[in-house]
């Protein structure tokens, strides 16, 4: 558990922050400047933040109380957003300096597949590399949480994939987790709950699946998936994975075939066509039956959530919501394209 | 003594330049006040320096009781030099302290190293060509030091007379030919030393920026 009831004057507003954490991930989501990187920084100790922050009863801040840990008394990692290795030091010392554990360094260079960069400098890294030495040097120091920044917002596909692999390692080594990300879909990739923030205000919270479907919130709505479980057949181009939620999705077979499963995909909520009745003869793959258990409208466009019994965020003009006269209860059938499908990671 | 004097403010100068960094906005007014000897008339601070060694003050008269005696010998040009290449060399360490990043520290510090720690295993190692370039930086003005020496060193050759006094007597004595080789002398010296002291400060930008 984590408890934060923070004040910190920012250069354009008051980051005010009062939230309690007890989730294994949990996401900080919120447009650039939204005082979330002020935020992590406060937890780590390199911002000097007004009252109260603690993990499982150890106090960290209480100004009220005179009390504000040095980061070094801590016991957070933190991986920044470039990673910030040190750059005289070769991968095995910048890891080295989390800790000199040397069965540590060992499990952590073998999961994080490190084992062939060690002698390598910083500066001759990709920036998925960067990630991973950053996260090892974290984790040498046996956090009892980890802070990270934007993990993915630097790493293009398909390393994107690899980084949220190990971070799902990092995850089920049950170090709780809190990262940054202006993304919703990367949150919903990684988290189980998640904090909005804007202005430096909470704007939301709760958990990521139900924070995130709404537009409002989200801007623009991702349906998020964690798929497993492939079945792949080169010959029709497709692959078959199976939902979190038991939802099979028919997915496009070369973009996902060197994929190490389970990985996360995302597709858009006006990316899925809706009918009123079932299609006979169609070209995408994924049909779903499902009723409408959410309807909202606004100019010009209506957002269902469809429970199939998995909730899907579908947008749809309110023409076409008209037409097919939808309301909560409504019978209706989805298609997902197959090649409407990105891949997270 | 220009040697002597600049071995003498290294230490001195990084841990004003450390602490001051570390202050932020309060180290300004050690900045400021660091930056003095600079902008102040050379005899200015020559004649601050011999009030304070006379032995009417408080430190002239300790210093006469303890059998120290500092004007008008060597010691008086290497103090001379010390003040007046100390902001220079001062200066130089900020900046290259300053221009490490700040966040490899603060890292540092999360991965559970100590302020000082920090400062010594990654903001040091990253700055030395920096601080290095300081160091010839004053070195080169300790060389050329005049006015604040000849005020409370005298101009004794062989005994305090410094390349810049040299210089002047040669061409107060109308000897200008042993004038000229001393001035071609000095060039040399600070022309090679500064040429270095720009590499180092470029090869630190370069690889902070990489």
């Amino acid at each position: 558990m984590i408890e934060i009831d923070i004040r910190l004057p920012l250069a354009h507003f008051m980051l005010e922050v009062r939230c309690a954490l007890s989730a294994n991930v949990t996401a900080i989501v919120g447009p650039s400047g939204a005082g979330k990187t002020s935020l992590i920084e406060s937890i780590a100790g390199l911002r000097r933040a007004h009252g109260r922050i603690a993990i499982d009863n150890a106090v960290l801040v209480d100004t009220g109380q005179g009390i504000d840990l040095p980061p070094e008394r801590r016991s957070i990692g933190y991986v920044p957003q470039d990673a910030a290795l040190f750059p005289h030091l070769s991968v095995r010392d910048n890891i080295r300096f989390g800790g000199a554990d040397s069965d540590r360094f060992d499990s952590l260079v073998a999961a994080l597949e490190l084992a062939a960069i060690l002698s390598r400098t910083p500066a001759s890294l990709s920036g998925g590399e960067r990630q991973r030495v950053a996260l090892a040097r974290a984790l040498m120091t046996r956090p009892r949480l980890l802070l990270l920044d934007e993990p993915l917002a630097s790493i293009d596909q398909p390393l994107r994939e690899r980084i949220l692999l190990y971070l799902r390692r990092v995850r089920d080594l049950g170090i709780p987790m809190i990262y940054v990300t202006h993304q919703p879909f990367e949150a919903l990739a990684l988290s189980s709950w998640c904090v909005v923030l804007r202005n430096g205000a909470i704007a939301a919270a709760g958990p990521s699946r139900s924070v995130l479907a709404d537009p409002d919130v989200a801007g623009s709505v991702d349906n998020v998936f964690e798929v497993s479980h492939p079945m792949h057949d080169r010959e029709l181009g497709i692959t078959r994975a199976t939902t979190t939620d038991g939802l099979t999705l028919v997915l496009p077979y070369d973009q996902v075939a060197e994929a190490r499963f389970p990985i996360v995909v995302r597709i858009r909520a006006d990316d899925i066509v809706v009918f009123g009745e079932k299609p006979a003869s169609i070209s995408s793959r994924n049909i779903f039956e499902g009723t409408v258990s959410s309807l909202r409208a606004s100019e010009g466009i209506a957002d269902l959530i469809v429970t199939t019994p998995a909730p899907l965020t579908v947008r749809i003009t309110r023409a076409a919501a008209h037409d097919l006269s939808l309301r909560v209860g409504s019978r209706v059938w989805l298609a997902l394209r197959s090649r409407a499908f990105r891949i997270v990671g | 003594m220009a040697a002597i004097s600049t071995v003498c403010i290294a230490p001195v100068a990084l841990v004003l330049a450390a602490w001051s960094w570390r202050a932020g906005a309060k180290g300004l007014a050690l900045d400021a006040l660091a930056a003095l000897p600079l902008v102040v008339p050379p005899t200015a601070v020559g004649f601050v320096l011999l009030e304070i060694l006379s032995r009417r003050s408080v430190i002239g008269a300790f210093l006469e009781r303890i059998g120290v005696e500092v004007l008008f010998t060597p010691k008086a040009v290497v103090l001379a030099c010390a003040v007046m290449s100390f902001p220079l060399m001062f200066t130089a360490f900020r900046v290259a302290i300053e221009t490490t990043d700040r966040r490899y520290f603060d890292v540092a510090r999360t991965l559970g190293a100590s302020p000082f720690r920090a400062f010594v295993r990654v903001t040091l190692p990253l700055a030395w060509r920096g601080l290095l370039s300081g160091v010839l930086l004053a070195f080169c003005r300790a060389l050329g030091e005049f006015g604040a020496t000849i005020l409370i060193a005298g101009n004794i050759p062989g005994r305090t007379q410094t390349m810049a006094l040299a210089i002047y007597d040669r061409v107060q004595n109308g000897n200008d030919h042993e004038a000229a080789v001393l001035v071609a002398l000095v060039v040399g010296i600070a022309w090679v030393l500064v040429s270095i002291s720009s590499i180092l400060i470029m090869k630190q930008r370069r690889r902070l920026d990489a």
